[in-house]
């Protein structure tokens, strides 16, 4: 009898979790029933029940037939776009990676069996990352696909032909190379800012190694990287659900409108905290003989300096106010044009 | 030629999938549990495994097609099931088409004696 345990717990252990309790009841006088009718009012021997479970077949198969549908993470029908996605993503992260690589060697080109090696093993962490966001993207979407099919990406059941979707139109089709393009500099960028952001600064050739006085406080800034990472990780899944849609719907303009809100929010609170910035920069500048200290061009570009970091967010707002405007724009002509 | 036999075997089978539930909503206007359906059925000659009716009989339970209650008086705990109102609807619904399909289907066949291979 242990055997006919074994087939249930099978069966059950691959079920949503509330219905086991009542499959499992009901498997086993199913069993039992099926037993007795084999036997005849004798005993069952172990053969008798191997035979019966044979009858009822292999546990996974009844299991999904219980189950009505097989289950993915990644189901087929968007297979082929992970798949493409993750290629643009892996290359990405290597192009940075790279870009990275020679930026270190041409700053100190004397270390650069250590740049090399130490890129070496970002390049694997940073890839294992980018196949884990990835993934995890595709899943999220495959999960709200399987929820409602409604995000343009999957076909409901009951359409009408009126619903077609229109002759990709110069207006509304997405090129495959804008979130491709779109996925590559965010996929940079995320590199940038988390393995070097001491590299965003004015650089300074002497010689034959380069000084940067880097505009952030390394310290503050990896502080908000978690944030950078969730917002940026939204960005791809947005160029994502292009790539996969191929034309502007309302749903992916309102899903757009919403990330650009989100970077938005997140250099607000960035930029609005002001140790961000690093706070010798101006020193650091007048030390690589760019500006002497006291000197006229010390003052102007210290002035500058000041009104930038507080200007800054005023020059994000305004590019993602009209990015906004764009997508808004978008979308009233595709509402009028049904 | 064991290929055309596989074929045959799959459209058979896949002819056969649909009617099972008619098969199954015929039989359920007494309360039967599963395997004393899968038994009466048999002796009727339409053999179907209990792997593929128990799901069927839980998935046309959430159809809201058949109701169905454990009885536990029984010396074992057994899942009855029974044709809910809107499964006797849908049964009478089911019967009519099957028929008129009969019908055509006795035409066709008749028909394409007539012209074709008889």
């Amino acid at each position: 009898m242990e055997l006919v345990k074994r087939y249930i717990y099978a069966v059950t252990q691959r079920l949503p979790e509330r219905q086991r309790a009542d499959i499992e009841k009901e498997l086993q006088g199913l069993i039992e029933d099926m037993l007795e009718d084999r036997v005849q009012g004798g005993a069952a021997t172990s053969e008798d029940v191997e035979a019966v479970l044979l009858e009822l077949g292999n546990p996974r198969e009844l299991a999904e037939k219980y189950r009505g549908t097989k289950r993915y993470l990644i189901s087929p029908e968007l297979f082929t776009t992970y798949l493409s996605v993750l290629k643009i993503v892996l290359l990405s992260v290597g192009i940075a990676m790279t870009v990275t690589f020679l930026i270190e060697t041409i700053i100190n080109p004397v270390q650069i069996l250590e740049h090399f090696v130490s890129n070496l093993v970002s390049l694997l962490m940073g890839c294992f990352q980018a196949f884990a966001w990835v993934t995890i993207i595709f899943g999220l979407v495959e999960y709200a696909g399987v929820k409602k099919e409604n995000l343009g990406i999957m076909t409901s059941d009951r359409w009408k032909p009126s619903e077609l979707a229109p002759l990709p139109d110069q207006r509304n089709r997405i090129k495959r190379s804008d979130p491709i393009a779109g996925i590559l500099f965010t996929v940079l960028f995320l590199v940038l800012f988390t393995f070097s952001i001491d590299l965003f600064g004015v650089w300074r050739f002497q010689s034959n190694s380069p000084t940067i006085a880097p505009f952030f406080n390394e310290e503050v800034f990896s502080g908000f990287l978690p944030f950078i990472w969730a917002v940026f990780g939204l960005s791809v899944l947005k160029d994502t659900m292009k790539l996969i849609a191929g034309r502007w719907t309302i749903k992916l303009i309102g899903f757009d409108i919403l990330v650009n809100a989100a970077h938005f929010i997140l250099a607000l609170i960035m930029f609005s905290n002001l140790t961000i910035w690093n706070p010798d920069f101006m020193l650091q500048l007048a030390a690589a003989g760019l500006t002497p200290e006291g000197s006229e061009a010390f003052q102007t570009v210290s002035r500058i300096w000041d009104r930038s970091t507080a200007g800054l967010i005023y020059i994000i707002g305004l590019i993602v106010a009209i990015q906004i405007l764009i997508l808004v724009e978008k979308a009233f002509r595709i509402s009028r044009g049904r | 030629m064991t290929d055309i036999k596989e074929t045959i075997n799959g459209l058979t089978q896949e002819l056969r999938r649909g009617t099972i539930i008619i098969g199954v909503l015929s039989q359920l206007s007494e309360p039967q549990y599963g395997y004393s359906l899968v038994t009466i059925l048999e002796q009727k000659g339409i053999n179907i495994d209990p792997g593929t009716l128990y799901p069927l009989l839980r998935r046309l339970e959430k159809q809201e097609l058949l109701e169905s209650k454990w009885d536990t008086n029984e010396a074992r705990p057994r899942k009855y099931y029974l044709l809910s109102p809107k499964g006797k609807e849908a049964y009478e619904q089911l019967c009519r088409e099957w028929k008129s399909m009969v019908v055509s289907l006795d035409s066709l066949i008749q028909g394409g004696n007539d012209n074709g291979a008889g």
